[in-house]
């Protein structure tokens, strides 16, 4: 199979800040992005959301940029920009016409060195988060489902348990004191990675990053909790009322193995043979065959992009004809069926080829032509800032190609037993009740 | 309106010289059997991605039953007279490809992507299942007892109510009204429906090919004529619904969902088509108005106050109709206060010119983001199929950005008095009746409906 090389060159500025460059002269387009190792795993304690709450903030203005000025300098440039927050890593990034690659620099370094936001910006983005929340969750069918209902049942280490959106009572406790702090302890350049991807030569990205981020002083290494979980020795379950759906819905987690393991490749291929859509087999034997299902997909969420206890997950809307037991049964023979057979040298053949073209469109990924770039800057973000290793991204791929079908079985032996699991049901509140209500 | 005074950023570097933004020669020719083909080379991965679309969607075939070509689309994948699903889904995987067959309001489609190395195997899995897709009885009906919850979830999901609502008073009797069937009308589905929608508009005179991606295209051309050469049909008759009325005056229309705690604002009115001359000058006073993080719209009632997260504007062309809508998920005791802000800065626009350094941001903004999706397959691909679907100029991407940066002040203004008539908007807010019913009345006359369509008051 052709293989693809991307050409990157990567170093570390005096200030530990990390560069990444990924130059691509294929349109005149640049992407850069700024990642902090922080997420909402490790945010702190009585500040449920914050980390979110915090990246929000980042858009409010500073030292030489005031509120509006980001969004308004990237837009009237002809870019685009956001930013997310997940598990383990924050992320703020652009897509511009390569000539205004200098001023995207400018105004990453300026909110780098220092925040500037007031009480009155912090009211607003508490609002605005909130309808945000409302809008995904609390006023949507299976909002939240599974990724705010799984943790709280599945782990017991407030890191990884706690709701990631964040209480609402959280939110409103979080103050600029709170912002400051949360600012200076994990957004200084020795925890976050810098990357220019497309039109940029390497020099050129290099120069710009020492003239713009050069000065920023170091700040003490971040203090990070310990986000290890205890043995987990049975089953876990948790219930959930689904308010407007009528479908009863099921999560079923199980822990997976530490990443860039032989384990982890070959759980990863699993994943595949279980959830790759309408070819998978939970799809093919809960939807298609035994019709129980409407829907019974999943897998595990962004492989490559976090750093501590995470799930393969598998989500499953049912018809209501048939019990959560029962279709927790149809669920448990496809798992018991992969224990004991095994997978057979062509469908592991399939999933490789499989597996090799979704990486190249990860590697691709452009949310739809809006942001250029974007699989491959958060697999380069990823790589820096967990492995220290950005050329990863170009050996990576060896790993998953040598698993065999032996490794396949044994990681659904080890891995998917019951004991290790969590399941959560999402049930709809009956439909007399609702009349009442 | 902002009260927030705006301050302005100091020692920003400014704009280098700006490079050429040139887009990939397309290779167009049509077939013998009247296929029109475009392809295009990206080396960027060693992909393809691409796309069969057929002229005829929803619409065309709406006085049968709503929603019948997007369920033709969804069985069209389920067997062939040679593959059984299973067998198909495999031999997709085998490939590393993936495939989706949809079908729109005016178009239906089998979209692909997989290696380029398997260019032939994948350009023959789509030449199968457009031409020899098998409509399984028990495929059928597993797709069909899907479809029925599937539309079951849609009417507990604000947005889609919202959105379906809109469409029925803007479109009235045309066939755009109709977003999506009922229970009762995917119950009525018949496997010879789908069929006979098959068979129309499946046809190589009523189809557009366009492949994006890592080949030689001589060579690609030569395998497309190969695969898809022997296929022969004609192009279905079209019929033309009568123009729906453009609504008069305001109107609110509420639909209750008990419990919400949001309500989800969508505002419209008619709008216009891709070819209308009026289209770039519309598209940048959206731009200006709601359709960008840095317009006016997102600037008041989010960043200034709070009242929702994600509020935009767009214009929605659909081939024979356009509309234009202002959609926000606003906090339920706002949904007055967020009305009057919409409607306030479009009243701005008709009233005040736009100041000239503003016009230039929204200019760099559309003609920018207009040059992002040069860099991947995808956006190329859908770059080139709203120009091949619109029937637009063959220089459209060529002159698009010059067109926007000749625009005036003036022409805005007029623009925004054309089509931003705010006495004529129609609103509809979806939201729990006891906490909205109040504001939505201070606006106009108010027709209130469950979120299964039927009238309450």
């Amino acid at each position: 199979m052709k293989t693809l090389q991307v050409g990157i060159e990567s170093t570390t500025l005096s200030n530990g800040l990390k560069v990444v460059i990924a130059p691509d002269t294929t349109a005149p387009v640049v992407t850069v992005g700024v990642y902090y190792k922080i997420g909402f795993r490790l945010e702190p304690q009585g500040r449920s959301g914050f980390a979110h709450l915090f990246e929000h903030m980042m858009f409010q203005g500073s030292a030489n940029a005031p509120k509006m000025q980001h969004i308004k300098l990237i837009n009237s440039s002809g870019g685009t920009l956001n930013g997310s927050t997940s598990y383990d890593v924050t992320n703020y990034y652009e897509a511009v016409p390569s000539n205004a690659l200098e001023r995207v620099l400018w105004l990453e370094a300026d909110r780098m060195r220092a925040l500037k936001v007031d009480d009155e910006n912090l009211k607003n983005q508490r609002d605005v988060v909130k309808e945000e929340v409302r809008v995904n969750v609390m006023n949507q069918p299976y909002g939240g489902f599974p990724w705010l209902d799984m943790p709280p049942v599945a782990f017991r280490n407030w890191a990884n348990a706690h709701n990631f959106y964040g209480d609402f009572a959280d939110l409103d406790a979080a103050d600029l004191k709170d912002v400051q702090a949360f600012f200076k302890t994990y957004y200084v350049p020795n925890n976050a990675v810098l990357l220019v991807l497309g039109d940029v030569k390497v020099e050129e990205g290099i120069a710009l990053a020492k003239k713009y981020f050069g000065d920023i002083p170091a700040g003490a290494v971040p203090p990070f909790a310990d986000p290890s979980e205890p043995e987990q020795s049975e089953e876990r379950r948790g219930n959930v009322e689904e308010k407007f759906g009528t479908l009863p819905a099921m999560a079923i987690g199980y822990v997976l193995p530490a990443r860039r393991t032989a384990d982890w490749c070959a759980m990863a291929l699993l994943d595949q043979a279980l959830h790759g859509g309408r070819a998978g087999r939970m799809h093919r034997e809960l939807v298609q065959e035994k019709q129980i299902a409407v829907e019974a997909e999943g897998g595990i969420d962004d492989l490559f992009g976090y750093n501590g206890p995470s799930q393969v997950t598998t989500r499953i809307f049912h018809k209501s004809e048939f019990s959560s037991e029962a279709t927790l049964a149809a669920f448990d023979a496809v798992v018991r069926e992969v224990q004991e057979q095994g997978i057979n040298a062509d469908e592991l053949e399939q999933l490789k080829v499989k597996w090799c073209s979704d990486y190249y469109a990860t590697l691709e990924g452009g949310r739809g032509g809006s942001m250029p770039k974007y699989g491959l800057m958060h697999l380069l973000a990823c790589f820096t800032l967990f492995d220290n290793e950005p050329q990863l991204v170009n050996t990576i791929l060896d790993g998953f190609l040598a698993v065999t079908r032996e490794q396949i079985q044994a990681a659904a032996k080890k891995y998917l037993r019951r004991e290790k699991r969590a399941i959560v049901f999402r049930t709809p509140v009956k439909a007399s009740e609702k009349e009442a209500a | 309106m902002a009260t927030r005074t705006v301050e302005v950023a100091t020692g920003v570097p400014g704009l280098s010289a700006e490079r050429a933004v040139t887009w990939p020669k397309r290779t167009k020719a049509r077939l013998s059997n009247g296929l029109e083909v475009i392809l295009a080379e990206a080396h960027s991965i060693p992909k393809l991605h691409g796309e069969l679309f057929f002229r005829s969607g929803n619409a065309a075939v709406a006085d049968r039953a709503p929603g019948l070509a997007e369920m033709t689309a969804t069985v069209v994948r389920t067997g062939t007279a040679k593959r059984a699903s299973r067998q198909i889904e495999e031999d997709l995987r085998r490939i590393g490809a993936d495939l989706a067959s949809h079908a729109g309001p005016d178009t239906s489609a089998i979209s692909f992507a997989g290696l380029s190395e398997f260019a032939e195997p994948l350009l023959g899995m789509v030449n199968e299942l457009a031409r020899e897709a098998a409509f399984p009885e028990a495929e059928f009906e597993r797709e069909r007892r899907q479809k029925l919850e599937e539309v079951k979830l849609e009417r507990t999901q604000p947005g889609f109510l919202a959105g379906e609502r809109l469409r029925k008073v803007l479109f009235g009797a045309h066939p755009y009204a109709l977003v999506s069937p009922s229970e009762e009308q995917v119950a009525a589905y018949k496997r010879e429906d789908l069929q006979k929608v098959y068979r129309d508009s499946y046809t190589p005179e009523n189809g557009l090919l366009l492949v994006v991606g890592d080949f030689d295209s001589n060579e690609m051309m030569r395998g497309v004529e190969k695969v898809f050469g022997a296929w022969a049909g004609k192009k279905p008759e079209s019929k033309t619904a009568a123009p729906p009325a453009n609504p008069r005056g305001r109107r609110v229309y509420l639909v209750h969902v008990p419990g919400a705690v949001q309500t989800q604002i969508l505002v419209g009115c008619h709008a216009i088509t891709r070819k209308h001359p009026d289209w770039v000058k519309l598209g940048l006073t959206n731009s200006l108005y709601g359709g960008a993080f840095n317009s006016r719209l997102v600037m008041n009632i989010r960043e200034d106050k709070g009242y929702t997260y994600s509020p935009r504007s767009g214009v929605h062309a659909l081939r024979q109709h356009g509309y234009f809508s202002v959609s926000a998920a606003v906090r339920n005791d706002v949904v007055a206060a967020s009305l009057t802000e919409i409607f306030y800065e479009m009243d701005k626009l008709r009233s005040v010119p736009v100041p000239v350094a503003e016009l230039a941001d929204a200019q760099n903004y559309l003609s920018g983001v207009f040059a992002l999706g040069l860099a991947t397959q995808d956006g190329l691909l859908s770059q080139f199929s709203t120009v091949a679907l619109n029937e637009l100029p063959d220089d459209y991407l060529e002159t698009y950005r010059a067109k926007v940066r000749t625009l005036t002040p003036n022409d805005l203004l007029e623009t925004a008095r054309k089509y931003l008539d705010s006495a004529n908007m129609q609103i509809v807010v979806v939201g729990d009746r006891a906490q909205i019913e109040s504001q939505a009345a201070l606006f106009c006359e108010l027709e209130i409906y469950d979120a299964q369509g039927k009238q309450l008051s």
